[in-house]
């Protein structure tokens, strides 16, 4: 049965408190948890791969990402299947994300990991971001915690369908072929 | 725990009170995308273009959840005396926020209400149609989820998708909505238990100065056709479905007490700009 308490605002059409977000930040996976709900019972190493300049470039334009791609978060199994966490970084908002790809190439799950968005302070700013690497749910970072359940406006996901294309690139250009990624010294 | 996934263009949260439960909440995140694939416009395989394309032509045998979104939209479309219309998706295309996968050119386009069932799962149209799902499809994947949860023995959670979103359990939730003044900023709104609100507002899209995606459907004039506003508005119902397909009336209508929300047992909510 549905129970619905409206603030007397509502009611009333009274003048509306509203409270600043400051920073939401969403923590929903770690990394670790992501690749097991994508790829369950498989086991994954790390693969870094060195990112030239020649592929950051071509990542970029297939994305109209700009931030480069890190290319130290890329894990390998041994049947071929990969393992790639990246993020996007808009105006508003700076999304971490896993992508798993299967040996015959194709996509099998995208996971957000995390979601901070932020409004007042620059997103971009890669010194303001260091703050929320490597967090997980239990730190205090959590800010407005209490905030869980966000209605409005349809938030689009762009930035990650923009991701996702040069995750794809990557796979196309260097994973595919091993042979080919350069291995960072 | 909670997980998130990008789908039906937003991203989509699903929230339970237990801290085990990956698998539940992957299978409602595989309901989510069984919807998406039946009724995205984008995908011109899916049954939604196949309507679209065919439905005037032939009988076409549908998926129980589109037969089921399909009467969903007939009737609210009925009791809204036109005004909720998924009819509407040639307009969508002319403002390039659809992809013109089908040739609008030529046709003189019929609405949800030209759809007739021949039977439990078939449909036939008496006029080409370009249906959008867009404005009820949402809602109708958020229940789809919440179903598939509770009936994989999940007693409370939530599941969010962009901001339409749907509360189950016995525990009552505090709902914040965006400030349509300042969307940085949230207003609690009230708490809800067992029930759904969704909200359109243009906020987002005059950001990124996008040209508006609510159509009005009885409009006369071309200059019409678009609705452009600042305020935000939200119906809190008892499944997402009708809160999602009813804030369309809402807007157009401009009515917090129109009739066709008592049928539905929807309350309305309009948050000045």
């Amino acid at each position: 049965m549905m129970n619905w308490k409206p603030t007397p605002f509502a009611i009333a059409g009274l003048a509306i408190m509203s409270t600043p977000l400051i920073v939401q930040a969403k923590i929903y996976t770690s990394a670790e948890q992501a690749q097991k709900i994508l790829f369950p019972n498989k086991s994954f190493s790390k693969a870094p791969i060195l990112i030239t300049e020649d592929l950051q470039e071509k990542m970029r334009s297939a994305s109209s990402i700009r931030h480069p791609f890190q290319g130290e978060r890329i894990w390998r199994s041994a049947d071929g299947s990969w393992f790639i966490i990246d993020e996007v970084v808009g105006k508003h908002e700076m999304i971490s994300y896993a992508v798993g790809i299967n040996p015959q190439g194709n996509i099998t799950g995208i996971e957000i990991l995390e979601y901070v968005e932020s409004y007042g302070y620059e997103v971009g700013e890669a010194q303001w971001r260091k703050q929320f690497v490597g967090k997980n749910a239990n730190d205090p970072i959590k800010l407005n915690q209490d905030i869980q359940n966000i209605g409005g406006a349809t938030l689009s996901c762009k930035h990650i369908t923009d991701g996702v294309k040069r995750v794809v690139l990557l796979y196309e250009l260097t994973l595919k072929t091993p042979a080919l990624a350069a291995k960072p010294k | 725990m909670r997980r998130c996934k990008p789908l039906l263009g937003t991203y989509v949260e699903i929230s339970i009170q237990q801290e085990n439960g990956v698998d539940e909440i992957s299978l409602a995140f595989a309901a989510i995308e069984k919807v998406q694939s039946l009724m995205s416009f984008h995908d011109q395989y899916s049954e939604l273009s196949i309507i679209n394309r065919e439905a005037h032509l032939r009988t076409i045998a549908i998926h129980p959840w589109t037969s089921k979104i399909i009467r969903i939209a007939q009737d609210i479309h009925h009791h809204s005396e036109g005004l909720f219309n998924c009819g509407i998706g040639h307009r969508l295309v002319e403002a390039k926020l659809l992809p013109g996968n089908i040739d609008i050119s030529h046709h003189d386009f019929g609405g949800i209400e030209d759809l007739q069932f021949v039977g439990q799962d078939c449909v036939i149209s008496s006029f080409p149609l370009c249906l959008d799902l867009g404005g009820i499809a949402k809602g109708f994947a958020v229940d789809m989820a919440v179903n598939t949860l509770k009936f994989n023995g999940i007693h409370s959670g939530s599941v969010n998708a962009g901001g339409d979103m749907r509360i189950f359990g016995n525990e009552l939730q505090a709902i914040h909505i965006r400030d349509p003044k300042e969307p940085s900023n949230v207003i609690e709104i009230g708490s809800l238990m067992n029930g759904a609100i969704a909200t359109s507002g243009l906020y987002f899209f005059n950001r990124d100065q996008q040209q508006s995606y609510i159509i009005n459907p009885l409009a006369s004039k071309h200059s019409d056709i678009h609705q452009v506003f600042s305020e935000s508005f939200s119906i809190v119902a008892n499944e997402c479905v009708y809160a999602d397909a009813l804030t369309k009336v809402l807007i157009l209508s401009k009515q917090q007490n129109h009739p066709c929300f008592e049928r539905y047992q929807a309350q309305a909510i309009q948050i000045a700009a």
